[in-house]
């Protein structure tokens, strides 16, 4: 039989055992957003398609066309989608998992179970958007005919990191977003401006050598040199990437703490 | 191994007022000044309390006893300020039904989506899907989208969902409320074998009904507090004496009349048929008269019902019977026991006690009467637009009532 002790004093320690007992919760939360995000659509899954699709089309005739973005020997709608398939993956987790505890407050008040499942089943309804966007460049790979290199063998390193910033960029934000409601609003400026601040639609290169240090101090920097390198064999990320990728484990764990911390009175202040 | 189910030593919570919810950053970073202890209150105060395996145990207070604080630490959605509770046993707590039940999905999946949140793994839910779709009696339905249900299917389905729970302790918040009484019977039935079945059950409700029905012992609560423990009988007359109805139901004792038909009690409802005990001025309200017919020495049809109302110092306010507006009974009916309901819109009483009486005549002759079979206390609130009440002695009713210049 089970025994609970419930007390005052909060416990910080992540229960790994309890998070992979609600692993069913995972499944049937983000089912749920997959089939709730399209439904009564005229088109639906198709959006998941059309939304990369006309991003990708912007920037292909603004810097690849208008400004000519120098992208070496790589066709340019192709850089640019390998940087957006590692970027819109992150956008999704952290604008979806940032309001995620707040979306789901009428459950928080009413049910036990781990947190931590709200925001975590979020990075796994972004496989979708991400599965496609990889898809397309699979398709661009085959179109301009370029080989896929050992490199690649790199790439579910890079995915990690990806995942894990995410989330903890997310993880973050829904519980700073219970205390400050501010954070709301903080979302789509980040996400606006991390697109321009990461090297999506123009490499890593042009940036001015002192301000590399800055310049990595955002962890999609590393991330999508990462990408480009493992899915296009573009030279690996530089030196200055070890700080993005650094980052992306402080920010990771840094997140769990904080999280941690604020469970035990989520259902007392949302 | 410990004998007991949960036992709670010294729990107490304080809440903080006023900024319970979130703060904004600026007033974060900016705030610096302590909150002052005033700005607490406990929502519950040193409950000790052990609860042996297999025990039910009916709640019972009033608003903001601490009721749901209680229920809600038990369910760990809160954490106590200090004091310790530990448990022996899964838990499944249900202070909702229906949690996380989305309109766009189908009864199927909202029947996986909720038991999953409710703790059920996958397969339990499976193997349990055809019988939780029987227990609902959704039938076709269950592949429609919910937002198509009728609030009464949604709150079947989801308590179909958990009902068939299997923890050892089960938590439950006054989720009967819901439903038409059909339904409740049938969760009633439903939660009597599960208590049946040697479970500990903690319930909460305000159907006195209901917990007498299902519980062994129970807990007054008051202001946080334990006010008593013990046999659920004991404490269900308890907590009737300690809020006292403002309607007070007197058994007939003297009547007059050739007792053909018997009027057995009278009762004050509101639209719905649901008895009210709290009578206010703008109210509209139902009497209901549960008669039985003893022999036919009357025609039904020439029957007069009354219903009058005086004030307490037994002036005549109101009579009215079913000849004024001409509804007249019509003669099917047989022996046996029914109801003849007087609907009266808008009150309109001042504050104060009144008494109701009734009589049964047929022509001239009296069947059944009784005097103040029932006494009520309108309470002081301001009905209508009145900002302020006049006193009694000059207006005995409120209206709705408005002054204008031209």
């Amino acid at each position: 039989m089970s025994k609970t002790t419930i007390t005052s004093a909060s416990s910080r320690k992540l229960n790994l055992k309890e998070l992979f007992d609600y692993r069913d919760l995972f499944w049937v939360l983000a089912y749920r957003d997959l089939r709730v995000r399209y439904a009564q659509t005229f088109l639906g899954l198709l959006w998941a398609i059309l939304q990369p699709l006309s991003t990708l089309l912007i920037f292909t005739l603004i810097f690849g066309r208008a400004i000519k973005v120098d992208t070496g020997n790589i066709p340019y709608p192709l850089f640019a989608l390998c940087g957006m398939s590692a970027w819109s993956y992150f956008a999704f987790v952290m604008n979806q998992s940032g309001t995620s505890i707040i979306g789901a407050q009428e459950m928080i008040k009413k049910i036990y179970f781990p947190r931590l499942v709200i925001p975590l089943s979020k990075s796994l309804v972004a496989f979708v958007d991400f599965g496609i966007a990889l898809a397309m460049t699979i398709v661009l790979l085959f179109y301009y005919n370029i080989p896929i290199t050992p490199s690649i063998f790199i790439f579910p390193v890079f995915v990690l990191l990806n995942i894990l910033f995410a989330l903890g960029v997310g993880i973050w934000l829904s519980s700073l977003t219970i205390r400050y409601r501010d954070f709301q609003h903080i979302v789509p400026f980040l996400v606006q401006l991390g697109l321009y601040a990461s090297p999506i639609a123009y490499p890593a290169a042009l940036i001015p050598e002192k301000y590399k240090v800055l310049y990595y101090l955002n962890p999609m920097s590393g991330i999508v040199e990462g990408f480009r390198w493992a899915i296009l064999n573009t030279p690996p990320p530089g030196v200055y990437s070890l700080i993005s990728f650094g980052l992306v484990f402080i920010i990771f764990f840094s997140g769990l703490w904080y999280f941690k911390k604020m469970e035990r009175t989520m259902a007392d202040l949302i | 191994m410990e004998d007991y189910a949960i036992k709670i030593s010294d729990l107490s919570k304080k809440y903080q007022i006023g900024q319970l919810k979130s703060t904004s950053l600026r007033e974060s970073l900016f705030n610096f000044s302590k909150t002052k202890e005033e700005n607490y209150f406990w929502a519950l105060k040193d409950i000790n309390l052990t609860i042996q395996p297999g025990e039910a145990v009916g709640i019972i207070g009033k608003n903001g006893a601490g009721k749901s604080t209680l229920l809600k630490i038990l369910s760990k959605i809160t954490y106590p300020t200090s004091g310790k509770v530990e448990i022996n046993g899964r838990v499944s707590s249900l202070l909702e039904v229906g949690t996380g039940f989305h309109p766009e999905l189908s009864g199927r999946e909202n029947v996986f989506l909720n038991g999953t949140i409710l703790g059920m793994r996958r397969n339990e839910i499976k193997s349990k899907f055809d019988e939780i779709v029987d227990f609902s009696g959704v039938g076709n339905f269950i592949d429609t989208p919910i937002k198509h249900y009728s609030s009464g299917m949604k709150v079947r389905l989801a308590f179909a969902v958990a009902a068939f729970l299997e923890p050892e302790i089960l938590i439950i918040d006054e989720v009967l409320a819901v439903g038409d009484a059909d339904f409740q019977k049938k969760c009633l039935g439903k939660m009597e074998e599960v208590t049946g079945e040697g479970r500990t059950v903690l319930f909460v409700s305000h159907n006195m009904g209901a917990i007498e029905k299902l519980c062994t012992s129970g807990i007054q609560l008051n202001n946080g507090m334990i006010q008593t423990i013990g046999n659920i009988q004991e404490i269900i007359t308890s907590y009737m004496q300690f809020n006292t109805s403002s309607v007070q139901r007197h058994s007939i004792k003297e009547r007059r009349g050739n007792g053909a038909l018997i009027v057995e009690s009278l009762r004050i409802t509101n639209e719905f048929g649901i008895e009210i005990h709290q009578i206010k001025s703008d109210m509209n309200i139902r009497i209901e008269m549960d008669y039985s017919i003893q022999n036919h020495a009357f025609d039904f049809s020439r029957l007069i019902v009354g219903i009058g109302i005086k004030d307490f110092n037994g002036d005549n306010l109101l009579l009215h019977h079913n000849r004024l507006t001409g509804q007249l009974f019509n003669n099917s009916q047989v022996l046996g026991s029914h109801k003849i309901i007087f609907t009266l819109d808008n009150l309109g009483l001042n504050v104060g006690d009144y008494s109701i009486h009734y009589s049964v005549m047929q022509d001239t002759e009296y069947i059944d009467h009784s005097d103040q079979v029932l006494t009520f206390e309108v309470t002081s609130q301001f009905p209508f637009n009145y900002q302020e009440l006049p006193p009694k002695s000059s207006s005995k009713f409120l209206r709705r009532a408005e002054w204008s210049i031209e």
